[in-house]
């Protein structure tokens, strides 16, 4: 993983920009006991923050738990990635390797038959699987306009609130980006200004094309290999 | 492909190359974003030709009445062009072209360089088309029919299918009810293609939660409302202010009064203190007994003393006896704290088998005291 990138040794290198009021007068020995009373506090700071699916920005880390610890920051951030493995069968993964942004994701195979999502936000998933495979179909990327038109196939229409999801528009074009299942460009030249989706890192990470090929082809009632040009991309990418 | 020199040649070269023979869908579109290219590099070179042989001046007002309607009319290609891009961009559709031609059309009129700004104008908005166009045949993806698609999820769905007249377009809704289980069906699908972590939550619910908050609301309602109430008292309040003060005063009347009553029955025998204060039915009430009773004894208007036995004896004294008895009074100015607990009440009870209370109850006394008068 990329923060696990420096070694231990160069505590201060690893702070990031902008915090240079910290000096080390004095390396202070973190007791083992210190250290991992911080790594328990983080494992049940991501834990909770990752009830909204909203990426956990590095700085919240830094302001909240890691304070003073700075200087140990990689070291806790590896412990609590592992604690989680081991614990909770969970992945701690950076998304975002310039701003340093963290996700959890699951790291067990989903069993067949497991409810670990509730109602509301199972209905959502199904949503979100749908627009991926709409996405990765259409050559992984469409246009706002497309979508919508897609979507109006199956009902869903973005002035109109849904029955199920409500304001959808706000759903896909707010929540769905901000929890960074999607990722939404503007189209130059175009006015009034158009937008295009993508795969979000998030999607990136918690499903693959390979996946999403399986689901469409579930639903079509074909084989995989139907859509050749897809299926070499899908099997590509896991590769 | 060789490049139409002037715009008069390129409909018979179009047309040559309609009369091919019908092909795939994918090579006819292919053919089309060429054709509208070409079309548009065509029209380019007519329009520069044109540029140069422009002459700037207003003309009279049959031109200018003339070139407001091109303006117009270009104007409204534009926006026809801009609101119906998506039908453009469908490959089934020829409307790209169409367009293209209807602008040809309006540039034979335009001889001012406002009027071929609009023309300009147009020809980006549709050469940006035209590279989206060629831009979706570019992509490698296998044709992907996002319609048959969307059929096959309503089918997942459960939906229903009823018969419905179907319009031109082919862009309507198919006709149908979705069940209300429908996006359930498709969540439950949906978790096993994720690998989304599972949210956490505390079983038993943590400390610092919400309920704080509604207990706040309830206070600040039971602090409103007792507001409110107090508000509201000072007018009731006026009307029997002299109630509090007075109900003590009127429930020791009202022993006295039943004092009196049993000691004009008897006058020579003296009550039991305890006789006529404890209530065997409520410990409660006999302590409020005890202490309407002490009023009586403050204001002289009882005394309590000890007879031969050494209990405690209660008996009126009579307004008339207050001079005779001053020195015994003065004298007897003593105070005495009783006090008494559920233990030694009961066995007052026992021992001197009161079985029934000497002074009735408040709410009880109504009715007797109506009796009595």
């Amino acid at each position: 993983m990329s923060q696990r990138k420096r070694s231990k040794g160069l505590g201060c290198s690893q702070l990031p920009d902008g915090e240079d009021d910290f000096i080390p007068t004095q390396v202070e020995r973190r007791s083992q006991e210190q250290l991992n009373q911080k790594v328990s506090e983080l494992v049940q700071f991501l834990l909770v923050k990752d009830q909204k699916k909203i990426p956990i920005k590095r700085a919240d880390i830094l302001k909240n738990i890691i304070r003073e610890y700075k200087d140990a920051y990689s070291e806790i951030i590896k412990r609590a990635d592992r604690t989680l493995q081991e614990v909770f069968g969970l992945q701690l993964v950076e998304i975002d390797a310039k701003r340093h942004i963290y996700i959890l994701i699951n790291n067990l195979p989903c069993a067949q038959g497991e409810l670990l999502c509730r109602g509301k936000e199972q209905e959502k998933m199904g949503l979100l699987l749908v627009i991926l495979s709409f996405i990765f179909m259409k050559g992984n990327s469409v246009k706002d306009s497309a979508l919508w038109e897609f979507l109006h196939l199956l009902r869903v229409y973005p002035g109109k609130q849904h029955g199920v999801f409500g304001d959808v528009r706000k759903l896909v074009t707010e929540e769905f980006v901000r929890q960074k299942y999607l990722e939404t460009t503007a189209i130059p030249l175009t006015d009034p200004p158009e937008f295009k989706y993508q795969w979000g890192p998030r999607a990136e990470k918690e499903t693959s094309k390979k996946d999403v090929l399986n689901f469409v082809a579930k639903m079509q009632g074909k084989d995989p290999k139907f859509w050749a040009s897809q299926y070499s991309e899908a099997n590509k990418a896991t590769t | 492909m060789s490049h139409a020199g002037t715009s008069g040649e390129s409909p018979p070269a179009a047309r040559r190359r309609r009369a091919r023979p019908p092909q795939p869908q994918e090579r006819a579109a292919r053919e089309e974003a060429a054709e509208a290219a070409q079309e548009e590099a065509a029209e380019e070179e007519a329009a520069g030709e044109r540029l140069r042989q422009l002459s700037i001046g207003d003309g009279d007002d049959d031109d200018r009445e003339h070139n407001r309607m091109i303006r117009s009319q270009y104007r409204e290609l534009i926006s026809t062009v801009q609101q119906n891009r998506e039908a453009m961009l469908n490959s089934k559709s020829n409307r790209l072209t169409e367009a293209l031609e209807e602008a040809n059309r309006l540039f034979d009129g335009v001889c001012r360089a406002r009027e071929a700004a609009l023309d300009a104008h147009f020809l980006v908005i549709a050469s940006n088309i035209g590279k989206e166009k060629a831009s979706e045949l570019h992509s490698e993806m296998s044709a992907f029919d996002s319609t048959a698609f969307a059929e096959d999820l309503l089918t997942f769905m459960g939906i229903n299918r009823t018969e419905v007249e179907e319009t031109d377009e082919s862009e309507d809704i198919p006709g149908g009810f979705l069940p209300t289980g429908a996006w359930q069906t498709i969540g439950e699908e949906a978790p096993k293609y994720f690998r989304r972590a599972p949210t956490f939550h505390y079983m038993m619910g943590s400390f610092k939660s919400e309920p704080p908050v509604p207990k706040q609301r309830i206070e600040r309602q039971r602090k409103a409302s007792r507001r409110k109430a107090e508000r509201a008292m000072p007018a009731q309040l006026k009307k029997m202010e002299e109630s509090h003060q007075e109900a003590t005063e009127k429930e020791v009347e009202r022993i006295l009064r039943i004092l009196q009553t049993h000691f004009e029955d008897d006058p020579n025998t003296p009550i039991s203190f305890f006789d006529f204060v404890i209530d065997p039915n409520s410990f409660a009430r006999t302590v409020e007994n005890v202490f309407h009773v002490s009023f009586l004894t403050r204001d002289g208007l009882a005394k309590i003393k000890l007879d031969e036995d050494e209990l405690p004896i209660i008996e009126p004294i009579k307004p008339s006896e207050g001079g005779e008895e001053e020195d015994s009074r003065a004298g007897a100015r003593n105070q005495v704290v009783i006090s008494l607990n559920q233990k030694e009440w009961k066995e007052i009870i026992e021992t001197f088998q009161i079985r029934e209370a000497m002074i009735t109850p408040p709410y009880q006394a109504t009715e007797e005291e109506m009796e009595t008068e």
